[in-house]
């Protein structure tokens, strides 16, 4: 017995001495991969992403502020009523876009290395950057910028906040250096790119068209800058023709990242119902918007506008009516009023414009009328910002968005520009065109309407707003900011002012 | 150092088992050998065995007692292993009391004496010899009884110190008589009498004349208390140098929670146990010792019979601000049914669950389930419990102003809908003009019944058959029951069967196998979801307008099936829409199946080989109906998992004698974990045909794959020292390797010590006390990432109809340098038995520290990821447990027993990383509350915004809004209860039993959702104050000048809805103490059971969470949580807390 027990015990010492002395681990590699991931970027799909997304990132919210849209509710109507308890709305933008666009950019850049051959691939990215970057810093002044995204490659998990205007400077730099860069002859994305599959002539357009209208969101601040840019954006060439515009194509149906982000947005949260009664939200046009539209005859009231009449969707001028933003409850004649039209601004497989013919026209027409452009006159490139604006909702919808040309120019008829007024006059009337015209990116409004006061909407004080009955001048960042970020967001506090809606940020300064 | 793959290491494993299975196929031989051989030490049963054709003694004698109505006493354990022919007891009727008694003791060494006409003693011969061989000697009498109650103590020997052949055994009344042989006349005596269960004493005779009263004081059942530890192993209480709690299986069977979890509240010191307000089927978040980890679910490990089961909920736990599909789907613990439940021990962590390693760290819940046992027959033990469940929390909400808007109530059918949620209307003064939205006119007046009326009486009945037996070489217990729920919540049913079959075999001295096998299949309907409004059902009755009785919004839907408007907001769905229309199914079939072959190919040495596959199969679909409101065209989200946890353990163990006096057990052992996710999420919105629910009809569907392998490989060991019985060391090391680590960080070694010191037995202490015990240990216990693939950056490809998608796979920042963390552990304390082991006192002290926690934290957006797993900072958990019990009465037929446990523990976020000082766990729906984990503070800090005041009170105003101030974010009170404690009374009065347990937990602060929007629709009382003539504020601007304005009528909804941005409003003290469960039992009679041939039986009445003494939540119940993950101090609208009261019958056969 004696000697078993010797064995036994010998056996199981050396049984537990091989495995206590080599350790277990020789299939962890593999196992530890992910059987669904790849490890290699793609940068072409990544940019797709990026590019969708850079583009369905909007506060929907601005719709309200810039007065075309409102609801009853409060929690839907805040960007037209300004409810206090609903601010925590406006830091979406914020929120979401440094996850989304901002660092599949990076990782664009990163995957598409420093190599000569691929420096369209860089240049692209490069202008979609500024892009993404330039709408949110209009949004919320100072942003993560330098260290934004940086929280794989750098471990950077707190980023500072730079100031807007060095973030603009940098902006500008970049778009100057991408331009100059693209070259016809290398690789691009090719349908990779959403825009332009992969034109470098017109890469090149947009980059000067963005250049433009960073350029003019100078003019308060510094009108020097504002006046160089701006001609070096102009000289570069800026997009001015219908088959120019920077745009995004969607599929329409499929995934909701396939479909027009705005049209999708405005239906599900809203009109997906379309019997004008059980709106989810509540939404319809605002009175504003409507009356405008009414009382100026504009052409486009019929494309944009329904009211639901007997079950169908009637776009009879006469019937379209807007909704006030002051009402708290749902009113009983909820279904009167108007709504966005589902075969323009709700069709889910329209393009999303992100750069028109038409801003670039009233950009140039306020260069030509401050003398920096004098290529052309201030009218002629206020009319044609006016016909471009009308056209593009043919490209938006075909023929449920087709203006004629007879249409256009009766229009244009009855609003001449006054040549001989006051540059204020002058901006009044190209930014009033401008809010129509670019209707519906209220975000690209919302800057003009901070930079020229035109048009002179009349603020909404309702019960219980934030402002005060005034229209906000910022955004809000997220609350997780002073939570997660706390160093960097307090030193943006102290250099910009208040995490207030109305605060001014950098360019916006009196 | 070579590496070994998992194969190799399986080999290994595989070597030990074919080892094993050689032996036992030679050791087979042997037993067939050998099978009249009486096995004295059958198996660790003491219990008497069968053969075939025979019966036991001790039966047999039953049956006489009861054919001849008689008593009959004996020695315990004289007629253990002892048979009778069966044919023996076929004809008692026919033969004499006495022939009976001849010829069943003959066989043996036994005889008899009567006592009286209905009493009869059994003896062993040599007794009887030596009582018989003394002629004429001095005859010593007396009488022996128990030193506490004064009652006889039958049976006890009664011998002379100097020849114990020389003895007697008491009688029913304890008196013995002992005839003293003439050779030790003369001499001085001394007697000795013995009893088990009883400290033996000894008693000089003075006065051999005259009869001897002798008191035999109970010996301490506590110091030879076995509990079960670490991989199931049985240990004496006494040489543990930890705290281990252990509950039986019957304190869960009785007043029963579906979720046998659950049944852990307020029992056991240092454990945090709550139900969640989720209706049948819900989960169960235990914390032992509080939250050891900054972000991990911080929850035990489950161990049935020794390995670790899977506790995880499918698809992830519930959410603070869910909407839509946001249920929880039950965790794995509820799949135990209790009544196969032995008992539950509660390693508390640190050494208790050393060896278990990694996931232990959190403490271990350690279920024995219940075994066959040597027995004649088949044994058959039935339970049935029906018990009812009724909403026991209603809102203290104002009944002045009803239905309506800026002080008007609705007369026409489009105001009674656009304000069908808002009680901002007039004087509810039961006027006839009101109009609400079932377009009715109805008197204006409260309806204070709408959750009455909304919920029924939820009912489930269980019932659970158990069948067992066995012989000395086998044994077995299967059960089936099945559980069979109806919620509160009209249409919820859970449904649970649940088969155990539990197999031992001896298949020779050496050699014996153990096979368990539990299959379940849990079928759950309608889940109730919560957190935010869309798709809710209990947010309709809580939150509906306070003259509107919620039964004029059924049925919910129109003719075509469409949600029938309520209010002007379509997100705040109709209840009954939800309850009739919304469908949730979901079905979990579960195998967990364990086999063990252990071998002791000589005395003290065993080798132990087990496997063990927990597999679990979820379908889970849930659908938004075609018709809802706000999403017209409806959603499916849909889960499909298969998930198993595989274990392979093998240990060795030796025990030996190393010098007189001391002996040591080393154990030494090899232990792959495997566990494997495969699960598809099934998401898609819009069906194309309405009203036609299948993932095949959606117009937007993605599917997408997880799966996910982790694998942890082990070996350790330990070392238990045994001095005298008098001094115990244990020494325990573990090493792991972690495959979700990085390679070049991936395996920790930990070590434990602990020590125990019988205080009691070394020194003499006041007779006051009956044991005292020292001990204290020291442990590490180290863990990895829960999760693989968070150590590379990878990429995915996104569902996309157009151009290819990818991006980045998670929004988490993996970490290629994770390395693993570690969790230490002092513990110290003592354990005193007193006043004869009627009050007992047990203190435990412990300090408790997690370094280098992994950690997944959310991290400011703006660094393009959401969150990051790191491995930072240092959590702390200092705190005491005391539990204190006794017998403040005992009589023959009335006891008293109490006890009380008490816990404190002091959770603190020592450090974060360097840079890093907040780390965010949830935050409610409108982000209007925050959970954070700060440095320095508390873990789980509630987190948010406060009216700002000035240094005399008052408020400040913003000027241009006029409204309050909104203060910067603030810690609010921290979420988790750091004092808990539990009061258990059993009273007992011949065949009645009564139990209660109190329990309460003090120091937490809970922020309601419910009361975010009853402020803004009008429902709490605060919003009161202005309804007649407006609302007049007074305080300062922000310069500090005075301030006042008038709110009117009709801007209060607005004022009082911005108060949502003032978190503290809805933050309240989450203390409680409640009358959690009260057990009334009566044992039926024995002899009337008998006839009818029952062993036992009882019939109880049972309630559970029957009152809350105290509370602070004058809306909610302050245990109103909903998810089971950390992310607590949260009401958010889910299913009303219930109490339950049911009927329990236990019978066995």
């Amino acid at each position: 017995m004696k000697r078993h027990l010797t064995k036994y015990i010998y056996c199981s010492l050396v049984m537990l001495g091989i495995i206590a002395t080599q350790s277990c681990t020789k299939n962890f590699d593999t196992l530890n991969v992910n059987p669904d991931a790849s490890s290699k970027a793609v940068p072409q799909y990544i940019f797709t992403k990026a590019q969708y997304d850079g583009t369905a990132r909007m506060l929907d919210l601005l719709l309200g502020t810039m007065q075309y849209t409102t609801s009853f509710n409060d929690v839907a109507g805040f960007g037209s009523k300004y409810v206090l308890s609903q601010s925590p709305q406006s830091a979406a933008a914020f929120t979401n876009a440094y996850p989304n666009e901002i660092n599949e950019l990076g990782e664009v850049l990163k995957a598409v290395g420093t190599d000569a051959s691929q420096v369209n691939l860089q240049a692209e990215a490069r202008i979609w950057k500024v892009y993404c970057f330039s709408r949110l810093t209009d949004l919320y002044g100072d942003i993560p910028y330098s260290q934004a995204a940086q929280g794989y490659n750098q471990a950077i998990y707190k980023p500072a906040y730079d100031a807007q205007k060095d973030i603009y400077a940098d902006l500008l730099k970049e778009l100057d250096q991408a331009a100059q860069s693209l070259d016809a002859a290398k690789t691009t994305f090719g349908s990779a790119d959403l825009i332009y599959g992969g034109n470098t002539v017109k890469w090149k357009k947009f980059a000067y068209s963005l250049m433009l209208r960073c350029a003019m969101r100078m003019t308060k601040v510094d009108i020097a800058q504002a006046q160089t840019w701006a001609t070096k954006a102009i000289a570069g060439g800026v997009i001015l023709d219908d088959a120019d515009v920077a745009k995004v194509a969607y599929v329409g149906a499929g995934q909701d990242i396939n479909k027009n982000p705005l049209a999708l947005d405005l239906y599900n949260n809203d009109y997906i119902a379309g019997n004008g009664s059980t709106n989810t939200e509540g939404g319809k046009y605002q009175d504003v918007f409507i009356n405008y539209l009414k009382a100026n005859k504009d052409p486009r009231l019929a494309v944009v506008s329904v009211v639901w009449n007997g079950g169908a969707a009637d776009t009879t001028s006469a019937i379209q009516k807007g909704m006030s933003a002051g009402l708290n409850a749902k009113p009983a004649d909820f279904v009167t009023y108007s709504e966005p039209n589902p075969k323009t601004i709700l069709l889910l497989n329209s393009p999303r414009l992100v750069f028109t013919a038409a801003e670039s026209y009233f950009l140039l027409s306020e260069a030509a009328a401050r003398g920096w452009y004098t290529a052309a006159t201030a009218e002629s490139l206020y009319q044609n910002g006016i016909a471009a604006s009308m056209r593009q909702w043919s490209i938006i919808a075909g023929s449920a968005g087709t203006i004629t040309t007879v249409q256009i120019n009766s229009y244009i008829n009855a609003h001449p520009f006054n040549t001989g007024g006051t540059l204020d006059q002058k901006m009044e009337q190209i930014y009033t065109q401008f809010w129509v015209g670019v209707f519906p990116d209220a975000q690209e409004v919302f800057a003009s309407y901070r930079r020229t006061g035109h048009p002179a909407l009349v603020p909404n004080n309702y019960v219980g707003n934030a402002t005060g009955g005034k229209i906000f001048r910022r955004m809000q960042y997220p609350v997780s900011e002073q939570n997660l970020n706390a160093a960097s967001y307090a030193a943006a506090i102290a250099r910009q002012g208040s995490d207030d809606f109305l605060t001014r940020i950098w360019w916006d300064k009196q | 150092m070579r590496k070994l793959d998992s194969s190799n290491f399986l080999r290994c494993c595989c070597f030990l088992m074919v080892l094993l299975g050689r032996s036992a196929y030679g050791y087979a031989q042997m037993a067939l050998t050998s099978n009249n051989r009486i096995h004295a030490k059958s198996y660790g049963y003491t219990a008497p065995q069968v053969v075939e054709n025979k019966v036991l003694l001790k039966d047999a004698l039953d049956n006489l007692k009861k054919q001849f109505n008689v008593q009959i006493a004996y020695q315990e354990g004289l007629l253990d292993n002892k048979f009778v022919p069966a044919n023996l007891t076929s004809n008692i009727s026919q033969l004499t009391l006495d022939d009976n008694l001849k010829q069943l003791l003959s066989a043996f060494q036994l005889t008899y004496r009567k006592i009286n006409d209905n009493q009869i003693s059994i003896f062993t011969v040599k007794d009887l010899t030596s009582t018989n061989a003394a002629v004429a000697a001095v005859t010593l009498t007396g009488k022996v009884v128990d030193a506490g109650d004064g009652q006889p103590v039958v049976g006890a020997s009664v011998y002379l110190k100097i020849d114990n052949k020389v003895g007697a055994i008491t009688d029913i009344t304890g008196s013995f008589k002992l005839i003293v042989p003439d050779k030790y006349s003369g001499r001085a005596l001394t007697l000795v009498i013995a009893y088990i269960g009883y400290n033996q004493e000894e008693v000089v005779v003075s006065d051999p004349a005259s009869a001897l009263q002798i008191k035999l004081a109970q010996n301490n059942k506590a110091l030879n208390e076995v509990v079960v530890t670490a991989l199931g192993i049985s240990k004496q209480k006494k040489s543990l140098g930890y705290s281990v709690t252990e509950v039986k299986g019957t304190e869960f069977t009785q007043a029963r929670e579906n979720n046998v979890a659950n049944a852990l509240t307020g029992k056991v010191a240092g454990v945090n146990a709550a139900g969640l307000s989720t209706g049948p089927g819900g989960s169960s978040r235990v914390v032992i010792r509080g939250n050891g980890g900054l972000a991990g679910d911080n929850q035990p490990l489950y161990v049935v019979n020794g390995m670790p089961i899977d506790n995880s909920v499918p698809g992830g736990a519930a959410t603070v601000n869910g909407i839509t599909n946001n249920v929880d789907r039950g965790d794995g613990i509820a799949a135990i049914n209790p009544d196969d439940i032995e008992s539950i021990s509660v390693l508390k962590g640190g050494t208790a669950a050393a060896l278990y390693g990694s996931r232990a760290a959190n403490g271990v819940i350690l279920i024995t389930t219940k075994k066959g046992r040597i027995q004649k027959g088949v044994g058959v033990e039935f339970n049935s419990t029906a018990t009812y469940d009724n909403v026991a929390v209603f809102p203290d909400y104002q009944y002045e102003y009803g239905q309506g808007d800026g002080g008007v109530k609705p007369t026409t059918l489009a105001a009674a809908q656009a304000s069908g949620r808002r009680s901002w209307g007039a004087k509810i003064d039961g006027s006839t003009d009101y109009v609400a939205v079932d377009g009715n006119t109805h008197p204006y007046v409260a309806q204070k019944n709408n959750l009455k009326n909304f919920y029924q009486t939820g009912s489930t009945y269980t019932n659970s058959l158990a069948f067992l037996g066995g012989n000395e070489a086998f044994t077995y217990r299967f059960s089936a029951a099945d559980l069979n729920s109806k919620g509160i919540l009209p249409g919820t049913t859970y449904d649970r069967k649940t088969f155990n079959l539990a197999l031992n075999g001896k298949l020779s001295d050496k050699l014996s196998i153990e096979a368990l096998a539990q299959y379940n299949v849990e079928t759950g309907h309608n889940r109730t979801g919560a957190g935010d409004a869309l798709g809710n059902p209990n947010w309709t009755p809580l939150e509906v307008a306070n003259t509107v009785d919620v039964r004029w919004l059924k049925p919910g839907y129109d003719a075509l099936g469409n949600e029938q408007i309520w209010n002007d907001a379509s997100i705040a769905s109709n209840g009954y829409f939800v309850i009739n229309k919304y469908k949730e199914d979901d079905v979990k079939n579960r195998f967990i199946g364990q086999g063990s072959v252990i071998y002791s190919p000589i005395k003290d040495l065993t080798f132990k080989a087990t496997i063990s596959r927990d597999f679990f199969n979820y379908n889970y679909s849930n659908i938004l109906p075609t018709g809802t409101l706000y999403i017209p065209n409806g959603q499916y989200a849909g889960i499909k998992s298969d998930v198993s946890e595989t274990n392979e353990l093998a240990t060795v163990s030796y025990k030996t004698k190393i010098i007189r006096d001391l002996s040591v057990n080393v154990l030494g052992g090899v232990n792959s974990r495997k566990n494997t996710t495969n699960q598809l999420t099934f998401s898609g919105s819009q069906f194309t045909i309405p009203y036609f629910y299948s993932f095949t009809n959606l117009a937007v569907s993605s599917t997408t794959p997880y799966n996910a392998k982790v694998v942890t490989n082990s070996v350790f060991g330990s070392a238990d020292f045994d001095y005298k019985s008098l001094v115990f060391l244990s020494f325990t090391g573990r090493k792991d390797w972690f495959s979700t680590l990085s390679p070049k960080s991936n395996s920790i070694f930990y070590p434990s010590i602990g020590g125990s010191f019988i205080l009691s037995d070394a020194v003499k202490l006041p007779e006051f006390f009956n044991l005292a015990k020292l001990r204290g240990s020291w442990a590490q216990v180290g863990g990895g990432a829960p999760d693989p693939y968070v150590i590379n950056l990878t990429y995915s490809n996104v569902p996309s109809a157009g151009q290819p998608l990818q991006n980045v796979t998670s929004n988490n920042i993996t970490n290629s340098n994770l390395k693993p963390y570690t969790s230490t552990t002092f513990e110290g304390g003592f354990e005193l038995q007193m006043l004869k082991n009627r009050l007992g006192l047990d203190v435990t002290l412990y300090d408790r520290k997690t370094t280098n926690d992994i950690v997944n934290t959310a991290i400011s957006s703006t660094s393009g990821y959401n969150n990051v797993i790191l491995n930072v900072g240092e959590v702390s958990n200092r705190g005491i447990e005391v539990l204190l019990n006794g017998t403040p009465v005992k009589t023959s037929s009335f006891t008293w027993t109490a006890s009380y446990n008490v816990a404190y523990n002091d959770n603190k976020v020592v450090k974060l990383a360097p840079g890093l000082n907040t780390i965010q766990l949830a935050t409610s729906v409108g982000n209007w509350g925050i959970l954070d984990n700060i440095e320095g503070k508390p873990f789980g800090m509630l987190v948010g915004t406060r009216m700002q005041k000035d240094a005399q009170g008052n408020v400040v105003f913003n000027a241009t809004t006029g409204l309050p101030v909104q203060t910067p974010l603030q810690q609010l009170g921290k979420s988790v209860a750091p004092l808990t404690m539990g009061l258990t009374n059993e009273f007992r009065y011949k065949r009645f039993s009564l139990n209660f347990l109190i329990d309460g937990k003090f120091g937490n602060k809970v922020f309601s959702v419910m009361e975010v929007y009853a402020t803004r629709l009008g429902l709490m009382k605060s919003t009161l104050p202005g309804r007649e003539n407006g609302l007049v504020l007074n305080g300062v601007d922000q310069t500090g000048a005075p301030y006042t304005r008038t709110v009117p009528v009709s801007g209060l909804r607005s004022y009082y809805d911005n108060y949502k941005t003032y978190s503290d409003l809805f933050l309240h003290d989450g203390s409680f103490v409640k009358l959690r469960q009260v057990i009334l039992s009566y044992a039926l009679p024995t002899n009337l059971l008998n006839k009818v041939k029952i062993q036992s039986a009882s019939i109880s009445f049972v309630a559970r969470n029957l009152w809350t003494i105290y509370k602070q939540t004058d809306n909610f119940d302050p245990e109103q949580s909903f998810t089971n993950s950390n992310a607590q101090g949260f009401e958010s609208i889910g299913l009303p807390r219930t109490r339950s009261l049911g009927v329990n019958l236990a019978v066995k056969f």
